[in-house]
């Protein structure tokens, strides 16, 4: 098998892993960043409306960044590390700053300076944006300032296997290339996995078809922690029936949600913030109306632009319209865009500290969405994903260049070989289980009974449902057993993985008895302060999710009743 | 909603069974996007179908195929607008890159001509160093977002003629990416861009290909034409390409300042000389399109007016 020798390994071409890629290359060190996509290719495009910050001298009067780090507080539903937070916000501006530098098209305002928007749970107005196609320009912003160092190489379309470790040690990855199907073992020092979130577990997402938790997988069956992976954010506006995600710049910037009474119905929910409450409380509420009777047939509510007007739509929000136009056949500015909730954001993540180093390995990282600093608790703001990814990508970054400047080589490479003929034993055998088969009955059962509404029945049955598909995935097989872009057996991985975390994820949802931010439970309603203001751990055991809790950390701000 | 049976037919390629066509029966509405079309395919019928998919929302850039002959997205495309009246519809490989896998083309190429370009901004130092605030106006910002709207899917590379019949045009995608970082004032090497890119935009036949193809609307046509608006502020070696490129846009001058305008004949025996236009003439002779090089074309009326115009050009 091919050998090749990096300081640092970065798993995943998204906005976090880029982020750390152009830090640690920028101190002189060899990174290697590996991808199952070509990077531009990488979730990060998909995010829309933009991205928080507090700039001195460019936003409101009023405002500063304790504004900010409160409103991350209580829309987290204060489960967030208050340390994380006020990091978050302190280097917002300057992380807008370094955007610009490398090449960013923010809008501006009419002075040349970047323009600015009010999003969901926002104080003030702060999110900076590109049209509505942030996340792309900013990924492309990015990849291509990367592709400036000589000493950053690119691994596109390779596939990973598993973490590479000698006792507590990370030592690389193994990958696997997908249009040859040759295994590589990509040895460093530091491993960020930077890998994204989890959207395919559920039927109904506004995620890539890419999404499918590898970096949790992988990291679940290293030893690595899961932080509080019960915490899941659906989206208010999936475009019905195909889940493509319409940003929350519709609601903020004029947006109004409706029933099929033509009501303004978040006025009977969050009776300050309207249709701009965050996203967990939208959320149920479009549920409960749906519930009720007060749904379109098929099971949507309408999104109303039309008093905008054609300008401005087009102007702010084309990208909006255009899917509107191409995939539900609706013409926004004459008609309610038909929408309903989708699975959106993953809150938990491999459990990391404010440096976004692990604990359980020595030399592992991870940023991003595929992380849980814990800046977005229970419940994540619009427009604060892209902020995560690159204010704690360029954090994790440096903590990787602190990282290798310490630590020698270690020699060995002992899982290696288990590795590779593990992966191969899917394609060896003859007959078995299908991935398609497992995985459209895992996005029912995540839907079903660990979505936007849950109870003990429903997360039982959830966790013995899993817990059957990952012993039937012990006997996965593929048809395919050519040697190019066999897709299939990378479906295979993929399910292997998502039954993993589907598993963590829904076990950590059966503990924790009580309602916080995106986790609801019908049979424990109310936050419970004095029992869970607690962080869930959890490892992977032989075949169940071993669970602990370790305390949030506070640094200002005392709970109070979540109210908008 | 109402559910049809449609029948999808796909170019299958491996190394071991060559090309071959498959079809599938797959059961849509008039929501269903072809990738989930193939989505379907994949996890119900047949495993082994290989494509690329990633955003379903033509941001990424993905799964560029053909489409019933067509260069476009998958998820773009929706199964019911493009089947014929029996339902059907077909799908291969993108056109020029190498076919590796079904649907999965070797796109490297396409990359390659992205590197070429310098696709990054150099800002000034004092930016770099945060001691500078950039400012940028809002119709600058417009003119870059556009051309910065190329969400890298490959599809005008896989239309374009110019790219097959000439090696060192870098092709329209590449062209649009250069022509953004000329347009942004944020940027220091302007001109070595434009020395980059000059001699590669007079090698575009115009004929809007990849206007036509492109799912962004990003035009890339229009930033080689923009691109050539700069030939004056040129410094790059005197090639052949080049020396037609300032003969003709001297003969652009010279028509409208002489005639009010673009005569097609004429600008043509200006550009390319008496030898080329006589090559020519037997060409369309034999093709029995030389009457259209002797239409009539009469000078415009108020030709003082242009030439006070013109004046203040020069």
């Amino acid at each position: 098998m091919e050998k090749k020798e990096y300081d640092a390994v970065i798993l995943g071409g998204g906005l976090a892993g880029l982020m750390a890629a152009n830090i640690v290359a920028s101190a002189g060190f060899s990174v290697a960043v590996v991808s199952k996509v070509f990077p531009t290719r990488s979730h990060s495009a998909a995010a829309e409306g933009g991205i928080a910050a507090y700039i001195k001298g460019n936003s409101d009067p009023n405002d500063d960044p304790d504004f900010m780090s409160y409103d991350e507080v209580k829309g987290g539903d204060y489960l967030v590390d208050q340390d994380a937070a006020e990091l978050l916000s302190a280097k917002s501006g300057e992380i807008v700053h370094i955007l610009d530098a490398w090449g960013a098209p923010f809008n501006r305002q009419p002075d040349g300076r970047i323009a600015l928007r009010y999003f969901g749970g926002q104080t003030y107005p702060r999110t900076r944006f590109v049209a509505d196609k942030t996340g792309m320009a900013l990924l492309h912003t990015l990849f291509e300032h990367a592709t400036g160092f000589k000493n950053i190489d690119f691994y596109n379309e390779y596939y990973v296997l598993d973490i590479v470790k000698e006792g507590k040690d990370v030592n690389g990855l193994v990958a696997m290339e997908m249009k040859t199907m040759d295994p590589v073992y990509l040895k460093s020092r530091a491993l960020l996995i930077a890998a994204g979130g989890l959207g395919m577990l559920y039927k109904h997402t506004t995620n890539s078809y890419i999404n499918t938790g590898d970096g949790y997988g992988i990291a679940l069956r290293s030893g690595v922690a899961l932080k509080d992976p019960e915490f899941v954010q659906f989206h208010p506006t999936g475009l019905y029936p195909s889940d493509i995600l319409i940003s929350e710049a519709a609601r903020a910037e004029g947006g109004i949600l409706k029933n099929n009474k033509g009501e303004r119905f978040m006025a009977r929910y969050a009776p300050h913030k309207f249709d701009l409450a965050p996203r967990d409380i939208v959320s149920r509420s479009m549920t409960i109306e749906i519930r009720e009777g007060r749904g379109f047939k098929g099971g949507y509510l309408g999104l109303d632009l039309t008093h905008l007007g054609k300008e401005y739509i087009m102007e702010r929000l084309s990208l909006a319209y255009d899917a509107a136009k191409t995939f539900s056949g609706v013409d926004a500015t004459e008609e309610m865009i038909p929408v309903r909730p989708a699975q959106h954001y993953f809150m938990g993540g491999i459990d990391v500290d404010i440096t976004g180093s692990n604990h359980d390995l020595n030399g592992i990282f991870a940023a991003g969405e595929a992380a849980c600093v814990s800046v977005h608790g229970a419940n994540r703001l619009g427009s604060n994903s892209l902020l995560e990814t690159l204010v704690y990508g360029r954090e994790t970054g440096d903590s990787m260049v602190n990282f290798l400047k310490s630590h020698k080589n270690v020699e060995s490479n002992s899982n290696v070989d288990d590795i590779v003929n593990t992966a191969y034993l899917y394609i060896k055998r003859e007959s078995g289980e299908h991935f398609g088969t497992l995985l459209n009955e895992l996005r029912d059962i995540m839907w079903e009974n660990v979505g936007i509404f849950r109870d003990k029945k429903k997360l039982e049955e959830a966790v013995g449902k899993i817990s059957d598909l990952r012993k039937r995935s012990v006997n996965m097989y593929v048809t395919d057993k050519s040697s190019n872009y066999n897709t299939e057996v990378f479906n295979a991985f993929e399910t292997r993985n998502m039954l993993d975390v589907a598993l963590a994820v829904s076990s950590a949802a059966l503990n924790r008895k009580e309602t916080r931010g995106a986790h609801y439970r019908d049979d424990y309603p109310n936050r419970d302060d004095d029992n869970w203001m607690k962080h869930t751990v959890a490892y992977l055991g032989d075949s169940e999710i071993k669970i602990s809790y370790k305390p949030v950390n506070f640094t200002r701000w005392k709970p109070e009743p979540r109210v908008y | 909603m109402e559910e049809k049976e449609i029948t999808v037919n796909v170019k299958k390629y491996n190394e071991k069974d060559g090309v071959f066509w498959k079809s599938y029966r797959v059961k849509a509405d008039r929501y269903t996007q072809m990738t989930e079309v193939l989505r379907r395919i994949k996890t119900e019928q047949d495993p082994s179908l290989s494509y690329r998919a990633s955003c379903h929302m033509a941001v990424c850039g993905s799964c560029s195929m053909k489409i019933n002959g067509i260069p476009s997205l998958a998820c773009k495309t929706m199964a019911f607008k493009v089947m014929d009246e029996k339902g059907e519809i077909n799908l291969e490989s993108m056109d020029y890159y190498t076919e590796v896998r079904d649907l999965i083309p070797d796109v490297d190429t396409f990359y390659d001509r992205m590197y070429k370009v310098m696709p990054r901004l150099y800002a000034d130092e004092e930016v770099i160093e945060g001691k500078e605030e950039q400012r940028m106006l809002p119709e600058e910002q417009k003119e870059v977002w556009k051309f910065q709207g190329c969400i890298y899917c490959g599809l005008c590379v896989s239309a374009c003629p110019s790219v097959k019949a000439d090696e060192k045009f870098l092709g329209p995608a590449a062209h649009a990416k250069g022509y953004r970082y000329i347009a942004d004032d944020r940027d220091t090497k302007k001109e070595e861009r434009i020395d980059m890119l000059m001699d590669s935009a007079w090698r575009c036949t115009s004929c809007y290909m990849c206007y036509e193809v492109c799912p962004q609307d990003v035009q890339p046509v229009i930033a080689i034409k923009k691109t050539r608006s700069h030939l004056d502020d040129y410094r790059g070696p005197e090639t052949d390409v080049i020396t037609m490129a300032r003969k003709h846009d001297n003969a652009i001058l010279e028509l409208i300042n002489d005639t009010g305008k673009i005569k097609e004949s004429s600008l043509y025996l200006k550009t390319f000389g008496f030898g080329e236009a006589i090559k020519d003439s037997i060409n369309m002779l034999k093709s029995g399109k030389i009457k259209y090089a002797f239409t009539k074309d009469n000078n415009v009326k108020n030709i003082n007016e242009i030439k006070k115009i013109m004046g203040d050009k020069k």
